[in-house]
Order: C-alpha cells, then sequence, then structure tokens
C-alpha cells in the first residue's frame, strides 16, 4: 500500500513537470517531429541525464544498489515494429501514453481522444496475442545496456552520454537564442 | 539562462568525473560466499517444501516470484500455478529485487539447487528451492497422502489446500492397493529431466 502512495506520489509529480514543460500541448510536441520545436527533446535528455547520474552517483555513494534495478528485455523485431506504431500514433495525436494523461487532467479533448485510441490498441493487441506471441517474443537479445553493447566500462559510458546529451542541449540553446 | 548554463556544467562535471571513480556500486556482491551457503544448507533455509509453497501461493504471500527454471515447452506442458518460466540460461542475465522471495523448481529438484547456486554466485540471497520439484507438488499438492493416523484437523487441512488447486487427495492405509498404485504413478512422474 506504501509502494502504491509513493508511485501515486511520483506520477503526480511526473505529470506536473511534463504540464510545467508544455508537454500536455499536441502542437509543441507535434513540432518536434517537424525540427519546429524542440521542448520534448530538451525535456527527453534532462530527464535521462538527472537519472544516469543521480543512478550512477547514488550507487556509488552507497544510496541504492544499481544491480537491483529492472532492465526491460530487448525483442529486436517486435520493439523496432511496436517503435514505428507507437511514432506515427505519437506524430498523428501529437501525444504519448503520459503526455495524454496530462492533457486529459488539463482539460484538453484530444488527451481524451489519444487515451481511448491507447485502450483500444491494447484491448486489440490482447485479443490478438496468441496469433501474434511468436513474433512478440522472436528476436531476444536480453537486458541490453550500451555498457554491454559496447563492451566499455559504465563510468566511460556515462561520461560518453553526459558529453553527448549536454553538447545537444547547448545546440539547441544556440538554435533558440539566434532565432 | 544562467541557472541553465550552471546545470549544464554541473551535469557534465558529474558525467566526466564518473569514469574515475570506480564502479556505480559498492554493494554490488558477487562471487560464492561458500560460508553463508553451507549455512543456508546446514539450516535448511535453502529450500521450501512443495507443500509450503503451495501455502505460500494460496495465502498471495507479498514479493513471492515462484520460477520455473525448465525448458519453455516442459513449462507449457505443465507447472506450478503462478509460476514463470526463466531457463537455468537466462537466469544469469534476469533481475531479481531483494523484497521479493524467489522460489525455484525444475522437474525433480537438481536444476533448480542448481539454479539456487547460481544466484547465491549474483549475490541474490532470498531465494529457495523446492527439492524434489514440480514431481513433488504433484505427490504432496496435487494428489497428496492423507496420513490413516493422522488427526482429522491435519487430513483436512491437507485436503482442502489441494482441492484449492484442484488436486484429489488419496486416502492413506484405506486401500493398500490404491495405495501401491498410486506410489506407482508418482514413481511413473518422476521419471525424466532434473
Amino acid at each position: 500500500m506504501n509502494d502504491l502512495l509513493i508511485a501515486g506520489g511520483i506520477g503526480m509529480a511526473f505529470g506536473c513537470a511534463l504540464e510545467c514543460a508544455g508537454l500536455g500541448d499536441p502542437p509543441k510536441l507535434a513540432g518536434q517531429f517537424y525540427l519546429r520545436d524542440f521542448t520534448v527533446l530538451k525535456v527527453m535528455l534532462s530527464a535521462m541525464l538527472t537519472a544516469m547520474l543521480g543512478v550512477f552517483w547514488g550507487g556509488r555513494l552507497g544510496m541504492l544498489d544499481p544491480s537491483t534495478f529492472y532492465v526491460p528485455e530487448t525483442y529486436l523485431l517486435p520493439q523496432l515494429v511496436g517503435g514505428l506504431v507507437f511514432g506515427l500514433g505519437f506524430v498523428l495525436s501529437g501525444l504519448c501514453p503520459g503526455t495524454s494523461c496530462v492533457a486529459l487532467a488539463s482539460g484538453r479533448i484530444e488527451g481524451a481522444a489519444t487515451m481511448l485510441g491507447l485502450f483500444a490498441g491494447v484491448l486489440l493487441v490482447g485479443l490478438a496475442f496468441p496469433a501474434i506471441e511468436s513474433f512478440y517474443r522472436s528476436t531476444p537479445h536480453g537486458p541490453l545496456t550500451l555498457q554491454h553493447l559496447t563492451g566499455l566500462p559504465y563510468g566511460v559510458v556515462v561520461a560518453l552520454v553526459t558529453v553527448v546529451a549536454v553538447s545537444m542541449l547547448a545546440w539547441i540553446a544556440k538554435r533558440e537564442a539566434a532565432r | 539562462m544562467r541557472l541553465m548554463r550552471r546545470l549544464g556544467f554541473g551535469a557534465l562535471a558529474l558525467g566526466l568525473a564518473a569514469p574515475f571513480v570506480g564502479g556505480p556500486s559498492r554493494t554490488q556482491q558477487r562471487g560464492l560466499d561458500l560460508d553463508s551457503i553451507a549455512r543456508a544448507i546446514d539450516e535448511g533455509s535453502d529450500h521450501v517444501s512443495a507443500r509450503q509453497l503451495a501455502e505460500w501461493i494460496r495465502d498471495r504471500r507479498p514479493g513471492l516470484r515462484v520460477i520455473d527454471v525448465r525448458s519453455p515447452a516442459e513449462f507449457h506442458d505443465d507447472a506450478i500455478p503462478t509460476a514463470e518460466n526463466l531457463p537455468i540460461d537466462q537466469l544469469a542475465r534476469s533481475r531479481f529485487a531483494p523484497d521479493q522471495t524467489i522460489v525455484l523448481y525444475s522437474q525433480e529438484g537438481a536444476h533448480a539447487g542448481q539454479a539456487w547456486v547460481m544466484l547465491r554466485a549474483l549475490g541474490v540471497t532470498h531465494a529457495v528451492f523446492v527439492p524434489g520439484g514440480l514431481a513433488d507438488w504433484r505427490e504432496e499438492v496435487m494428489s497428496p497422502l492423507l496420513p490413516a493416523n493422522g488427526s482429522p484437523a491435519e487430513r483436512a487441512q491437507i485436503a482442502e489446500l489441494s482441492h484449492y488447486f484442484g488436486g484429489s487427495p488419496r486416502i492413506g492405509g484405506e486401500q493398500e492397493g490404491e495405495v501401491a498404485g498410486a506410489a506407482q504413478t508418482a514413481r511413473g512422474l518422476r521419471r525424466r529431466g532434473c
């Protein structure tokens, strides 16, 4: 019960952060796909940096144990197809599952429509699951991480991702300042 | 803008310092702790009976995770309710939350015992295995022998647990032929795998 309360609190805070960043606004999100608005990229990069550095340093300082974290398993082909379907839905509706909840909570009808589509999709996949199960479980690669893929030490991967992310954020800031 | 720049430099400093501070976790433990393994075996805290496992499943013990380490084909053939299939070659790549009670089983227990040692080597100390595996489950839960000299309460308890999982208890000592036949059936069930 306590875990549920904590999860609820974190979910609410996540929703508030998304709304504050303006990600409940479909044109803003769709703008990312047309390279007009980089808010999504900025939010994603800063969230990834915060989480990655938090996990690394939290683990190093003994505040948490990263080895106990769940890393979802990679099924290459089905996840590629899933990613394409997800991206298509994203650009069509201007919302993803998380931001559709935020949009609905802030009174946007697009949020309700996207959530309806989301649940319809979940239902359809559930009903069709016996037929697609073999594809769903095809090309398994276990829990893949950049560290395992590249063979580099964890700290080096953290440094490289940080450099790439900060460089991209700096480039976006420069581009926005020039406008 | 100044705050954002400071945050950016802060992140960059933390990121660039990461390669020089070693592993991400001080608590990560790998390798066999032979003393603790010997202690667990000696105390019997390394295993759990099929009947005890049945009670845990029935009582919805919080954090219980039952893992079948056999092949997917064997798992689809017959498995303990609520179990998930995680063949032994995938164990090392899996993650286990510290608040979970991991229960491993195989066909007859040998592979589950080996999987238990593997998990200990991975630093997972909250795991147990079912020594007789699925064969014990069938004998002790699905068709348990009700002791002829047991108290009515004890017999009712065993029968109730068996009925919960759709099993049918056998009456001990009532029909010797039937019991002998059942024992033979049970021996037949222990025919393959580990």
